[in-house]
């Protein structure tokens, strides 16, 4: 039967539609398909933008019934869920949702996913697209993959769609991520692989593109001509909490959030303008972005532009905090960074000579994603003296979390006799402007996949370019006989003096979030 | 209705009455000193309305529609009929917590204009717009007076409610002739038409797979239930069903007195049955789909009915659409 279009789509048109799809989580009983994926599945069913007859199993190697797993999912639910949560739309949601329990290396597992999914079909009426979801451990990823296509899942049925969405962390460094996108490649296409990365599913990240390029007073100043440096900052007021250390201690602040999040919101703000909308026009410019960045080799060249350092005992928002190599499940001597600060340079014609400083560390004074664009100073002020003039350039700043916004810093002359000039700062906040909340990342994210647009996921170059530049510095840091040093800072500070003379060597200095 | 029968109770929750001349400065009053409110305004919104039995209940879907959208508020009570010719202000704050910690708040300046004519609104809109600002305006009462090009050609969004003209072919004869007059390019919007979005996008969803939708054109019968006064909020649904469909489907409207403005509706065929079932109390739909033997259910979201989540709704989705200017034609032929 060829498709028709539905006439009474037209409705829908603001909106991304999502295509009628079974969606197969893997590693169904972990902690984020209770608090992330469940609920923003609900939230879309809540708008109304799931399409019907969605079904989502969920797959583990836990004995469950499907009441079983509904009933744990309920009560994830009520806890995460956005929009709260509604018992009679629980009860029609809930219907969509299964377990299938398998161990992940068991083909024969598999193979009664494939029939359970025929099943669906057959109660459709009508063959629906795949949508599997890698919500495992990482080191289950390869044996998942090669099982779908050793089950022939890999293959839409009659036309539609087989994908794949990876959760991150996608390697832990270039050998292993272009060894697991090798797997990927081997079961999916790559125009069906969305590796996912929550901070592009941010409303702010995404309105960097719109901030850019849609209002015509930024771009023509969007240069090494007018921009001084740009500052992108995220921090967390937070430790290892929760049994995190095991985890993080593997990876460290610059595996575990520069190589993703981080490089990608610089891709964001240094990219060219796209020639369109597209998913792959949209990626093309933000990988020749990442290919730009100049490499550090070598452990003395890393040393003089990165700053790695490890908490020490503090204090935060007045409680104490322990060190880090005292934390729960991390090594007493570990080498492992929970704070690192870089000095990236660009090498394009549009960023020539503007260094991108970025920090991201743990137990810091607050939370906070940032990225500030520091505007160059006007040539003279006639009328300022140099004190006035003191950390006196327009800032722009993306408030990326919490209090997703933008503002802009900018001189004025204060009131008075006198002429003294002083800072102030106009601020759009997006939850004063719009009373609507935002969706979560995770469930637009979920939906574009649904819909088939990988605009906001990255691409297999974009990854291994990634690991290609964080590699040298990890080999600099942990295989070269002279390592940079591991600095320390107290919990509770800005991180350690190090990063402050990082800036301070250039005549700059962070900026106070 | 004189400014002498409406109640001073209802005029006591406008605020601060403030001479005319002076409301800037009395809402620089009002900012001043008070460090913890942020005052926020995305639009100019503007509500024109000539029944003083509205005055209360505007007021108060101004300050809900404030909550999800930052504006500087207009509430204009026109009674041109009134005698001698006086004009009044009130003004205030429209705020609301945020994070706990911090108060977010809008402006509304309200007023009331005894006697006067259409340069006397027109006057009072644009001197007391937050510069810069796309200007939404609600306008509740005749299209065939007041409502002349100099204002119009200044509005960027008009939102109106067909569902509450007594004489709907006249009023769509004004706004169509208004539209394609110069200046007659803001972009329009009709809260009977987002009243039954819902329903359209439920409708949506009953004909996705492809089995329903192979047997779209089997679809013989309209049949939409709803409540008294929704006449045209009902008939708008069913002109865009035939639209949707290049087909002239037969109409069939069933009037309820009481529960949400569109309850029910049923396309029918031969072998084909799609329905959008509302409960009365209910914030869900039951959507079914039956294509021979096969049945197909779902629950879909509704939107809530009130006016003030309407209009919230309506400008949540900004961006304008020419699909309802395209259906007025068929439902000014409905309507005769």
């Amino acid at each position: 039967m060829p498709e028709l279009e539905n006439p009474f789509q037209e409705t829908l048109l603001s909106r991304h539609r999502a295509e009628p799809c079974s969606v197969v989580i893997f590693g169904a009983t972990g902690d984020l398909t209770h608090r992330k994926l469940i609920p923003a599945i609900y939230n879309i069913a809540a708008a109304g933008d799931l399409p019907p007859q969605f079904k989502v199993v969920g797959f583990a190697r836990r004995d469950k019934t499907d009441e079983g797993f509904r009933k744990e999912l309920e009560e994830g639910n009520r806890q995460n869920s956005r929009q709260g949560h509604n018992d009679e739309l629980w009860k029609s949601f809930s219907q969509c949702i299964h377990y299938h329990r398998s161990e992940f290396e068991d083909l024969e597992g598999y193979k009664s996913l494939a029939k359970l999914l025929d099943q669906f079909d057959a109660e459709r009426g009508t063959p629906a697209n795949r949508l599997f979801y890698l919500a495992s451990a990482p080191e289950a990823f390869k044996p998942i993959l090669e099982m779908i296509r050793a089950a022939g899942l890999n293959e839409g049925v009659k036309g539609k769609w087989a994908r794949v969405v990876c959760e991150k962390p996608f390697g832990k460094d270039l050998a292993t991520a272009q060894g697991l996108n090798a797997v990927v490649a081997a079961t999916f296409a790559e125009k069906d692989t969305y590796r996912i990365d929550h901070y592009l599913g941010k409303e702010t990240a995404q309105n960097i593109m719109v901030l850019r390029f849609a209002n015509s007073i930024f771009e023509p100043n969007w240069n090494s001509r007018y921009i001084d440096h740009v500052q992108i900052t995220c921090a967390e007021n937070l430790g290892m909490e929760g049994g995190r250390g095991g985890y993080y201690d593997t990876a460290g602040a610059l595996r575990d959030m520069v190589q993703n999040h981080l490089l990608q919101l610089v891709s964001l703000v240094a990219m060219e303008p796209p020639t369109d909308l597209s998913a792959d026009s949209v990626r093309d410019e933000k990988v020749k972005v990442i290919r730009a960045l100049r490499p550090l080799v070598g452990p003395e060249e890393v040393g003089k532009h990165v700053i790695r350092a490890q908490y020490t005992a503090g204090s935060v928002d007045g409680a104490p905090r322990v060190g880090y190599r005292q934390e729960d499940r991390v090594n007493p001597e570990s080498q492992t960074e929970p704070y690192v600060a870089l000095r990236l340079m660009i090498d394009t014609w549009r960023w020539q000579g503007v260094p991108f400083y970025i920090r991201v560390g743990k137990q810091l004074p607050k939370k906070a994603t940032e990225i500030s664009i520091h505007f160059k100073k006007p040539p003279q002020v006639p009328f300022a003296t140099s004190t006035m003039l003191k950390n006196s350039e327009n800032t722009l700043v993306i408030r990326i979390q919490p209090d997703e916004g933008i503002a802009l810093r900018i001189l004025c002359k204060q009131p008075g006799q006198a002429m003294s000039i002083q800072q102030v700062k106009m601020d759009f906040r997006y939850s004063s402007s719009f009373g609507k909340a935002s969706p979560e990342a995770y469930e637009r994210l979920l939906l574009d996949a649904m819909a088939g647009d990988a605009t906001l996921f990255a691409r297999r170059d974009e990854v291994e370019n990634a690991w290609r530049f964080i590699d040298e510095i990890e080999n600099a840091w942990h295989k070269s006989d002279t390592p940079p040093t591991m600095h320390e800072y107290p919990a509770g500070s800005w991180g350690p003096k190090e990063a402050d003379d990082l800036l301070r060597a250039d005549g700059r200095e962070w900026r106070l979030l | 209705m004189p400014l002498s029968t409406i109640n001073d109770s209802d005029l006591d929750r406008l605020g601060l009455e403030t001479p005319i001349g002076r409301i800037d400065r009395a809402l620089k009053q009002l900012w001043e000193g008070d460090e913890a409110k942020t005052r926020a305004s995305l639009i100019n919104l503007a509500i024109y309305t000539e029944d003083g039995c509205q005055l209360v209940a505007d007021n108060e879907l101004l300050d809900h529609v404030a909550a999800q959208h930052a504006c500087r508020a207009l509430l204009i009570l026109a009674l041109p009929e009134a005698q001698p010719p006086r004009a009044r202000a009130w003004i205030q704050a429209l705020c609301r917590p945020y994070q706990g910690k911090q108060i977010v708040c809008s402006e509304q300046i309200s007023f009331v204009l005894e006697g006067g004519d259409a340069a006397q609104v027109q006057n009072i809109v644009f001197a007391h717009l937050d510069s810069d600002l796309p200007l939404v305006v609600w306008w509740q009462a005749d299209l065939t007076k007041n409502f002349e090009e100099r204002l119009y050609s200044r509005i960027d969004t008009l939102i109106i409610d067909s569902a509450r003209w007594e004489d709907p072919a006249r009023q769509f004869d004004a706004l169509l002739a208004a539209m394609n007059a110069e200046g007659g390019d803001f972009d329009l919007r009709d809260l009977a038409w987002t009243r039954s979005h819902f329903m359209r996008t439920a409708l949506a969803a009953c004909f996705q797979d492809a089995t329903a939708c192979h047997n779209l054109s089997k679809l013989q019968t309209i049949r939409i239930t709803h409540l008294k006064g929704q006449r045209t909020t009902a008939l708008l649904l069913a002109a865009w069903i035939n639209q949707r469909l290049k087909a002239s489907l037969s109409v069939e409207l069933i009037e309820k007195d009481t529960g949400p403005a569109l309850q029910g509706l049923v396309l029918e065929g031969e072998g084909v049955r799609g329905e959008v079932r509302r409960d009365c109390d209910s914030c869900f739909v039951r959507v079914s789909a039956t294509c021979g033997e096969h049945t197909r259910e779902d629950l879909l979201p509704a939107d809530v009915d009130s006016d003030a989540e309407l209009v919230s709704e309506l400008l949540s989705r900004f961006h304008g659409s020419t699909l309802y200017s395209s259906m007025l034609p068929f439902v000014r032929s409905m309507l005769k």
